[in-house]
């Protein structure tokens, strides 16, 4: 089992990368989420290196195969918000279906409109 | 992550943890398994089909909610990590991101402000509460990044997490009759459009279409992920 202290070194690597994006939104003030600065520290490590660790490429495969599952607490955490949820069902029920169907209306239309003459390369 | 409660944790609270944790990647795998009895069709959702039993039996118990937590908090730790993870397959389809640098950078900020825009507007119009408000805003983001950024404005994490689920739902339900309808055959734009607006949800479905269009789904969702994060806080300072 030579594999498993790469993965579990994967794994810590990941962790690292979250936690100082974490610290650098908390001690900058930064607006953005600590995991997104993670994102893309990992980022410029992998453009830095040139190429993506086989052992990295496994655990992060498999834990993003798997997100759904770190979801359900939060699911679960709606329990707590049942009244306000009852309270705006209308505005929430219009505001998901309205825009949801005008963001992916536009964003089609302008990818359309922006990529005319470009290297289509027959993919339509 | 000291909020875990690994340290000193009585044997028993170490038992109960282990017995949640296991409860709940247990009902996980039965939800797994009967979405692909259904050929992954969005409505059955392993988020939902989990969380409802789990709440089920934490209505019932009150008591039960204190032993849940710890295990409730183990999960979504890992979120992060997970998340990050996404910088992977980001990296992997960067020569498309090279490539269709102006259609995507184009498509990218109207469709991400569209989605902000739109429905910041719509919940302020029917009256919906503050909070409500702030929670919706991030919507069609992936949802450990939308998580992020409504605790960042001040909204209500988990309704966010229900928000962005069932906004993937109306996504990957809808996207290809709406494409049609517009008449845009191009999978690219098909695929970048719903990773915009449908996250991961709709990147799945979009996979189910065409490879061209996952593909582009996918890179499309976490560069959303990363532009709602940067220009949500500004537009959320200019509207309020």
């Amino acid at each position: 089992m030579r594999g498993l202290p790469m993965l579990a070194l994967a794994f810590v690597l990941l962790v690292a990368c979250n936690e100082a994006g974490n610290w650098l939104s908390d001690t900058l003030a930064l607006p953005v989420p600590g995991t997104v600065i993670g994102i893309l520290i990992l980022l410029a490590g992998l453009l830095a290196t040139g190429r993506v660790p086989e052992p990295l490429r496994r655990v992060a495969t498999f834990l993003l195969s798997h997100l759904n599952l770190f979801y359900v607490p939060a699911g679960v955490g709606l329990m707590g918000y049942i009244a306000l949820l009852r309270r705006d069902l209308l505005p929430i029920a219009v505001a998901l279906v309205v825009s949801t169907l005008l963001a992916m209306a536009v964003g089609a239309l302008v990818f359309r409109w922006a990529a005319k003459g470009d290297d289509g390369e027959g993919m339509e | 992550m000291s909020d875990i409660g690994f340290d000193l944790a009585p044997l028993d609270e170490i038992a109960a943890m282990a017995f949640w944790l296991a409860l709940i990647v247990g009902l996980y795998l039965l939800a797994r398994r009967f979405q692909q009895k259904v050929n992954g069709h969005p409505l059955a959702n392993t988020v939902l089909l989990t969380a409802l039993p789990v709440m089920f039996l934490l209505a019932v118990d009150k008591q039960a909610m204190l032993q849940y937590e710890p295990a409730g908090a183990l999960l979504l730790w890992l979120l992060g990590p997970a998340t990050v993870g996404i910088a992977v397959p980001l990296y992997a389809n960067f020569h498309h991101v090279r490539r269709s640098l102006k259609p995507m950078v184009l498509a990218l900020v109207a469709g991400s402000a569209t989605a902000v825009i739109s429905a910041i507007c719509i919940g302020w119009v029917l009256g919906a509460e503050p909070e409500t408000i702030r929670s919706l805003a991030p919507k069609s983001v992936t949802t450990p990044i939308a998580m992020g950024i409504a605790d960042k404005i001040g909204g209500l994490a988990s309704l966010t997490a229900a928000f962005v689920i069932v906004t993937g739902i109306i996504g990957a339900v809808s996207g290809a009759m709406l494409f049609n309808a517009l008449g845009v055959k191009d999978e690219r734009a098909r695929g970048f459009a719903m990773g915009t607006a449908a996250h991961g949800i709709g990147t799945a479905r979009a996979f189910q279409e065409h490879e061209v269009a996952g593909t582009f789904s996918g890179v499309a969702m976490a560069l959303n992920g990363i532009a709602t994060a940067i220009l949500l806080p500004l537009i959320w300072l200019i509207l309020s």
